[in-house]
């Protein structure tokens, strides 16, 4: 029996519902996707490359376990999007940089391999900024990731093409990493839903390192209930990766949370984050977010954390200084040649020229930076100034959180931005994070949640995304607000 | 605390990063690192003499596996991407001068 409903339509929950009800095949399901992808990735550039091939057998291999009636999980069959710094072996992982155009994975990310496990199916992967660095998808050496819902606008980033992908209906989830904002800016833009984990939550085995102390993987989903569905997936120690940890999390309470017990969180608004310099627009949504939380039961508290101010600058020291070490390896050598062959008189004259012409613009200026701030003379100015402020921000959000559960903020103090409007001054382009940046320097999981519905927004309305942040390990409070908000 | 890096500050930097950059690239650097360096400022004045400076993202410390002998799995996987190989070596420009 054949639905009428689209299939691309579909979330990870109904999906899984209609799957096991034998309403489609994880075939056809794979197979719309593709469809769409055929005919909108042209334009908004999602994917730098596809896998249709794998993925179609993959799909078909769940098809045999459904029909034998064999117990699969909820993301069996599952169409996903992969962010191209995130290795799937066999396919290629550029990070939208030159420098890597011709790698190809030789192993699976810790998270890749247990979304094998769970039977999900790789449509492909999808664009970024380079090396993750930016808030536009503009630093691609791939050219720009579009808006799905206006094309002059970016989407985001650095995740922007697994978000581009999941907004426009190319994936029904995806996969992404923050390390700033990269999950939650873009999906605020788009109208996403977008979680980044606690620091050590997630396995960062196989992902491309922009910034080791930060970095994180995260679900990219079209609901709160399906962000806790990958999630869970995702999670886990990994022996692969030093940093992370062996928590225990309750499954049941982020799967199917007590919401009488979810209610019962107070909320925190910190005041530094609700700035003169905001749109007005995400002014009004953001306070009409908070207006329907209270509707439903929830109290909230004002709070203040002074030093939030700080976040900006502390990131852009720590951050360059581990890119600075992390992009030393990249030398055209070890991870295949780039695809523009350079002349060279001995190795060092290779090195220059392949790292001169297979780095773009905002990388060389990232790596020059973080030399600078960890060479003698600078390192305790400026590195370890800023370790010692991370510090400060971090107690900060521990003592705050002695008063409240979660905090609620804007994700960022803008909608979508024109492309091109910010991308030749880097200092404007940073100020997008400013909102997304503090979390992260403590570890604590945010997420970004649409203040709306896409089918409620007016045709030439932006979306805005507001943020919850929860304790460390506490995934389940900003997860279970956000379901009862969507319900 | 000085914040500048001129053009002679950033040469030297990009050669400790083993980076070639064109004269374009060096005049746009040196202004907009002027500009990042200048926000940084903000920073000096926080009184944090009595914070330990927090490197990392956990509390975790002394991460070890077993000593014990592993069965690699992967083995090759690492090499098959260099451009040029023979015999299982990989071939590079001469390091030295001839």
């Amino acid at each position: 029996m054949m639905t009428k409903e689209p299939l691309h339509n579909l979330t990870l929950a109904s999906f899984h519902e209609g799957l096991l009800a034998k309403r489609f095949s994880a075939l056809e399901m794979t197979q719309a996707h593709f469809d769409r992808i055929e005919a909108h990735n042209p334009e908004i550039n999602a994917y730098l490359s596809v896998a249709r091939n794998e993925a179609e057998r993959q799909a078909e291999a769940v098809d045999v376990a459904v029909a034998r009636d064999e117990a699969v999980g909820p993301l069996a069959g599952a169409p996903l999007a992969i962010k191209d710094c995130i290795l799937v072996k066999g396919l290629p992982a550029t990070a939208a940089s030159k420098i890597l155009e011709e790698y190809v994975a030789s192993y699976d990310a810790g998270v890749i391999g247990r979304l094998k496990d769970e039977q999900a199916v790789f449509l492909g992967k999808t664009n970024l900024d380079e090396f993750a660095m930016g808030g536009s998808t503009e630093n691609s050496a791939f050219g720009p990731t579009k808006n799905p819902r206006d094309l002059t606008r970016v989407a985001g980033g650095s995740s922007g093409g697994s978000v581009a992908a999941v907004a426009a209906h190319l994936a029904v989830a995806a996969l992404g990493t923050d390390t700033g904002g990269s999950i939650r800016l873009p999906s605020s833009f788009c109208g996403t839903v977008g979680m980044s984990p606690t620091y050590g939550a997630v396995s960062r085995s196989g992902v491309i390192a922009m910034a080791s102390s930060l970095d994180q993987v995260g679900p990219i989903t079209k609901t709160v209930e399906d962000a806790a569905v990958l999630f869970n997936a995702i999670r886990g120690h990994d022996p692969l990766d030093a940093t992370s940890a062996a928590t225990a999390y309750d499954e049941r309470e982020l799967l199917s949370p007590d919401f009488k017990k979810t209610k019962q969180l107070v909320i925190g608004l910190p005041k530094e984050y609700f700035t003169d310099g905001m749109e007005p627009e995400v002014r009004l949504e953001v306070a009409k977010s908070v207006e329907r939380l209270k509707a439903l039961g929830f109290s909230f508290k004002e709070i203040s954390l002074p030093h939030t101010k700080y976040a900006l600058s502390v990131y852009y020291i720590i951050v360059p200084a581990e890119v600075s070490s992390n992009l030393a390896r990249f030398d055209g050598i070890r991870y295949a040649a780039p695809a523009k062959a350079v002349h060279a008189d001995n190795l060092t004259d290779l090195y220059f020229k392949n790292r001169g012409a297979g780095f773009g613009a905002e990388a060389k200026r990232r790596i020059i930076l973080g030399t600078f701030v960890l060479s003698s003379g600078y390192y305790d100015a400026y590195y370890e100034k800023a370790q010692r402020v991370r510090a400060l921000i971090r107690r900060e959000f521990e003592d705050a959180f002695k008063g409240v559960d979660v905090m609620l903020t804007p994700v960022a103090p803008m909608r979508a931005f024109k492309i091109g409007a910010r991308a030749d001054d880097p200092l404007s382009m940073y100020l997008a994070d400013v909102l997304a940046i503090p979390a992260k320097l403590g570890g604590f999981p945010a997420i970004s949640i649409p203040t709306k519905p896409a089918a409620e927004l007016a045709p030439d309305e932006l979306p805005v995304g507001f943020q919850l942040i929860g304790r460390k390990w506490r995934e389940a409070d900003i997860l279970g607000i956000g379901r009862l908000y969507e319900k | 605390m000085s914040s500048e890096i001129n053009k002679q500050e950033l040469e030297r930097l990009a050669k400790l990063a083993r980076l070639s950059l064109t004269p374009h690239e060096e005049e746009k650097f040196v202004k907009d690192l002027g500009a990042i360096l200048d926000h940084f400022k903000e920073l000096q004045s926080l009184d944090t003499a009595k914070v330990e400076p927090m490197s990392g993202g956990t509390d975790l410390s002394n991460v070890f596996r077993d000593d014990a002998e592993r069965e690699n799995t992967n083995r090759g996987a690492g090499t098959e991407a260099f451009p040029k190989k023979e015999n299982g070596y990989l071939k590079i420009p001469p390091v030295f001068e001839q």
